[in-house]
């Protein structure tokens, strides 16, 4: 490899690796408050690419704008969600039946989306969708780098969200350990429906960056949902820092190997290290004291 | 002493004079649904109008087959692996590839197929089950997600995207004969599995996999080996899964890594299992018998849209919150209304108790005595002076 | 408890009994529903039902639209000029979904329950195997418009024809004749090649691939990828990394338009770019933003070649779509073509020993269609050479061979 595809795939594994982070964030939410692995996150990121991508072929909107009406729509589905359907369960049988729960969802949306749109595949057509900067001596997509920018500057509101609000306070003592925190006196339920709100509007901010320069058609979502879960087991189920290094470990670890082994094969990474995660540390690496075993 | 709150007295006389009757017509109900069952399978060849009819039920069956293994894991332990369809594949995989590198009849290597799988299955169980739950579950659906990736990636092994060609076993049938002959193997293997299944579920195996299901940390603090019983269970599944898998490939012809390496037809074998029952002998072949029919209706009715994963994905969601036990114990819940009720420990309701201690002059004040009636029945004044206490009287048993 | 598990157990077994006899109600009902479709019944003024299984949803949608649009023009035309053998043609499509389990599913369902008289084949290579594979076991003929590797001759079918001028690895033979023919100061000295493993895509691509090294030209980049692939940066990068003069694309349609996009970003500038496929399609230039000018293709077709059947065909499609056809609707349009006249000269159309009449006679026989006169070999592959396109001012038009050519191929490659 030429030391500018180094520096390329080095970059180009960033970009990535901030977009893994922002999805992995919302997914390993769900586990933190509920427990709940939720399947259908990357279906839903996939409908706000849809959506995006619709607003934009036939409204000439830029995708960037559908965030205004994507964000708080997707948050609204969090919480009803979590409320009417994720609630029914039985809490013996929480974890199971919410994994089967959240993949009947995610096949739903999936027949949706073909059903509404079709099987084709679709691209957003930007002016911009070809131009390109240079940085550091590689050739790198402007598209990719909003991207980016767009997770970077989510994953810094919710961090603040997290540290320095009320609320975030509240969310983390309930995945650190809810009935502590019910003791004293945090509404745990209504922490988690929000919990889960906030989950959703990450895959309809992390949807929307896919649209910019994504090919997009009804099963992307399985080609996501791997790599997530395997991502959030590697960083520790339930802990949002972690999931954020992991994703950018991988992410950085992907683009480097898929000019050597192509695209196929360095998808495989993120099971590899799903594989180790479980045979050295099935807790996961970076969780610290939140990180859950299961 | 009699004890007015008993119902062992009378009443049992009654049952165990019931009980015989009950209990030989059961045997025959069930009997007589195994013969109905048996004959419908054996007939169903020759009652089918077309050849496409006939392959609609092989792949019920292959359904069956793959659902009824996947439930030795599912439901004897518990866990639920969202992934088995990489057994599948590596079953149908592993028999086209051994026919074309070794040259081996197709039915030696369908049976060689499963030994390989039941050999690369060990190592993987012991990773996959060090975690439980969730967990276990994303470690299934990464499975068969990497194998996907492996499969088409290895073109020059696999066939990559190409696909593999997997030559048929009996070159000179026609086709409709093709069919039938590998309607009755595929029945053949279920009936194997289901023999299986019913002497696991009978045996000190099954019940060490069941209490694993129930409660983990107990089985193991009671001195059950749960790691060692949940790998066997886990092999057994993974390769009766990959025997199904060869079958398919047999009588399929055609394989492509996006097709046996499927999210989608692993989520099929969990649907058919959950909504036939998985704690039942045929409830995944009954949950395989309606979801594969719905199948192939829904897709030749509404072949140009997605609207069959809408459907898939409703009727699953459906089972989960509504039916979680599946539709056998479901309708065992209907059946159980419309036959005596059993809705209380005691035999018999609290006022025909009442009536039998009046008859038999117990004047206890039990819960069950009635109140105001039964205290103007009685004269009683001891039974008045206890009105509404809820000591019985000393003579009866507590 | 003893009570409760002879009485659970009791119930369930009279809730089996209840489930097994609605089961078998339920298979016996669907079996029956199942044989109610009706049959032709041959002869008289039955419409003659042609069964088609088209991917119109998923991977190859696009091209099996344009596929759809070919056999709908095609029946339109000729039940208008009085139909096959004085009858009425009509056509029963159903939807594969890109799928091959599908594709089996459905001309099983076409010819053992709806008994049509007639099957078309499918789009793509991947499908039309286990498609021919059905119609060879039903002793069916089959034509199809798609199913060009060279893999698909290798099956032994006896009853399947291309109905296109070559197989996919002869469809660049002219580019590569002109490539090795330039004079050496101008010759391009280094290739990269990306193929969908796909059967047709490598086909195409090998095949010039192969016939450039053997001509003294370097292989830098040569890169395979599955068909579900949407992220081309990589490969896209390793391209542009190499500096190759020519790029040669195995594409269908999404991933040449990913993966030129890819290049576009990287700003890579090659002298020669050909991609099979994508190119023919009408959206294919809106998709790359226009920057189309100097890409080639190999095509079957094009609208203006002077076959004697084809002005009609461009004519009366036209009118019905408003636009010329491409070559996935002229494919269509000839295996029609092909099928009705080995009809006509055997005279008859329904399933049986008619099927091998009419295998028979397009062995021995020559076709006149919309993309020339074809004849096949013994496996069903045809004789003839395709053409190659280019975009030149915008617009598709043909540079090779010189003697069908509209204008001389642009050569190197203008910047994108």
């Amino acid at each position: 490899m030429t030391g500018s595809l180094l520096v390329q795939s080095l970059i180009l594994g960033v970009l990535l690796g901030g977009l893994y982070a922002l999805l992995a964030a919302g997914l390993t939410l769900y586990f933190g408050v509920m427990r709940v692995v939720m399947i259908a996150h990357s279906a839903f990121l996939i409908l706000a690419a849809y959506l995006a991508w619709y607003a934009n072929s036939k409204l000439g909107i830029d995708p960037l704008l559908t965030l205004v009406v994507t964000v708080p729509l997707f948050f609204g589905v969090g919480v009803v969600m979590q409320r009417l359907l994720i609630r029914r369960l039985r809490p013996a049988t929480l974890t199971m039946m919410s994994v089967l729960l959240t993949f009947a969802i995610a096949l739903f949306i999936e027949g949706l989306i073909g059903f509404v749109w079709g099987g084709t595949q679709r691209r957003t057509q930007l002016p911009y969708s070809s131009s390109s900067l240079e940085i550091f001596g590689a050739r790198i997509a402007v598209v990719k780098l909003i991207a980016f920018g767009l997770a970077a500057l989510s994953l810094l509101a919710l961090y603040l969200l997290m540290k320095h609000t009320r609320f975030g306070q509240a969310l983390r003592a309930t995945i650190q350990h809810p009935e502590a925190a019910q003791l004293v006196g945090i509404k745990t339920d209504r922490v988690a429906g929000l919990g889960f709100g906030l989950g959703l509007a990450t895959a309809a901010l992390g949807g929307t960056a896919l649209s910019l320069d994504a090919t997009i058609y009804p099963s992307l979502h399985w080609h996501w949902i791997g790599p997530l879960m395997a991502i959030i087991v590697v960083g520790g189920l339930g802990s949002i820092p972690g999931a954020a290094i992991a994703a950018l470990v991988l992410g950085v670890g992907q683009s480097l190997l898929q000019v050597p082994l192509g695209t196929t094969w360095a998808q495989t990474i993120f099971y590899v290290a799903l594989f180790v995660t479980l045979m050295v540390r099935p807790q996961g690496f970076f969780g610290g004291r939140l990180a859950q075993r299961f | 002493m009699p004890n007015a709150s008993s119902t062992l007295a009378a009443p049992s006389r009654e049952t165990t004079t019931r009980q015989p009757t009950s209990r030989r017509t059961r045997r025959i109900a069930a009997a007589l649904a195994l013969v109905v069952g048996a004959l419908v399978v054996a007939l169903f060849p020759s009652m089918a109008p077309n050849a496409y009819i006939l392959s609609a039920g092989v792949v019920v069956l292959s359904y069956a087959c793959t659902a009824t293994s996947w439930n030795f894991m599912g439901g004897f332990t518990g866990y639920i692996s969202l992934g088995h369809a990489a057994y599948f594949g590596l079953g149908a995989y592993g028999t086209g590839i051994i026919i074309r590198e070794l040259e081996l009849p197709s039915f030696v290597a369908w049976a060689l197929a499963g030994v390989v799988v039941a050999i690369i299955t060990v190592p993987i169980g012991i990773a996959a089950l060090r975690v439980r739950g969730a967990s276990f579950v994303i470690v299934s659906i990464s499975f068969v997600l990497i194998l996907l990736l492996v499969f088409q990636g290895w073109g020059s092994f696999t066939g990559g995207s190409n696909g593999l060609v997997v030559p048929r076993p009996f070159p000179d049938l026609m086709r409709p004969e093709h069919h039938r002959v590998f309607f009755y193997l595929f029945a053949a293997l279920l009936a194997v599995m289901l023999v299986l299944w019913w002497a696991i579920d009978r045996s000190r195996f099954g019940i060490g996999l069941k209490a694993i299901r129930e409660d983990e940390d107990k089985a193991e603090a009671l001195g059950i080996p749960t790691r060692n019983y949940k790998l066997v269970a886990y092999v057994v599944s993974a390769t009766l899964t990959g025997l199904a898998g060869g079958m398919y490939a047999l009588w399929f012809g055609d394989l492509d890594p996006i097709f046996q390496f499927s999210i989608l037809l692993g989520s099929y074998m969990v649907l058919m299992a959950l909504l036939g029952g998985i704690r039942n002998l045929f409830g995944p072949l009954v949950g395989a018998v309606i979801v594969g029919v719905a199948l192939e209706v829904f897709k030749l009715e509404f072949g140009d849209t997605q609207f069959h994963l809408v459907a898939t994905g409703l009727l699953l969601g459906l089972v989960v919150l509504f039916m979680p036990d599946g539709i056998i114990p479901a309708v065992q819940a209907g059946l159980r209304r419309l036959g005596p009720q059993s809705s209380s420990i005691r035999e018999m309701t609290a006022s025909e108790l009442a009536e039998r201690n009046a008859a038999a002059g117990i004047n206890g004040d039990s819960v069950f005595s009635g109140g105001p009636a039964a205290r103007e029945q009685s004269p009683d004044p001891a039974v008045a002076r206890h009105a509404g206490g809820p000591t019985p009287a000393p003579e009866e048993e507590r | 408890m003893a009570h409760m598990t002879s009485r659970s157990r009791g119930t369930s077994a009279r809730g089996r009994a209840l489930i097994a006899a609605a089961s078998a109600t339920a298979l016996l009902t669907v079996a029956a529903c199942g044989g109610s479709s009706g049959g032709s019944d041959g002869g008289g003024d039955d419409p003659i039902v042609i069964g088609i299984s088209l991917p119109l949803t998923g991977d190859f949608s696009e091209p099996g639209k344009g596929v759809q649009r070919g056999y709908e023009a095609w029946a339109q035309i000729v039940n208008e000029d009085g139909g096959l053998l004085g009858r009425q043609v009509e056509l029963k499509i159903l939807d594969d979904q890109s799928n091959a389990d599908r594709v089996v599913a459905d001309y099983e369902v076409l010819i053992a329950q709806d008994e049509v008289d007639l099957v078309f084949g499918p789009f793509s290579t991947r499908l039309v195997v286990p498609s021919a594979r059905i119609a060879q076991e039903y002793g069916m003929l089959f034509v199809e418009p798609a199913g060009a590797a060279a893999e698909v001759f290798e099956q032994g079918f006896d009853n399947l024809f291309y109905a296109a001028p070559a197989i996919a690895d002869d469809h660049y033979n002219n580019l590569a004749d002109y490539i090795l023919a330039l004079p050496e100061a101008e010759r391009p000295e280094t290739v990269a090649v990306a193929a969908m493993d796909d059967p047709f895509a490598q086909g195409t691509a090998y095949g010039l691939r192969d016939k450039l090294a053997e001509g003294g030209l370097e292989v830098l980049v040569d890169e395979v990828y599955p068909p579900n692939t949407t992220d081309f940066s990589p490969i896209a990068a390793k391209i542009a990394d190499s500096g190759a003069d020519v790029v040669i694309g195995g594409t269908q349609y999404q991933d040449a338009v990913n993966l030129i996009v890819a290049l576009q970003q990287l700003g890579y500038q090659p002298e020669l770019a050909a991609f099979s496929t994508a190119p023919t399609n009408p959206e294919f230039s809106a998709a790359i933003g226009a920057k189309t000018e100097g890409i080639l293709s190999p095509t079957g077709y094009t609208p203006d070649a002077a076959w004697p059947s084809n002005a009609d065909f461009v004519e009366r499609y036209t009118k019905i779509h408003g636009n010329p056809p491409g070559e996935d609707e002229a494919n269509a349009y000839t295996t029609g073509q092909v099928v009705a006249a080995a009809v006509e000269a055997v005279g008859c159309a329904e399933q049986g020993d008619c099927q091998q009449q009419l295998v028979d006679w397009l062995h021995e026989n020559e076709v006149d269609t919309v993309v020339g006169p074809l004849t096949w070999d013994a496996t069903g592959k045809p004789q003839g050479a395709h053409l190659i396109q280019q975009y030149v001012d915008g617009e598709i038009t043909i540079v090779l061979p010189e003697d069908t050519a509209e204008a001389a191929p642009i050569f190197p490659k203008p910047e994108w």
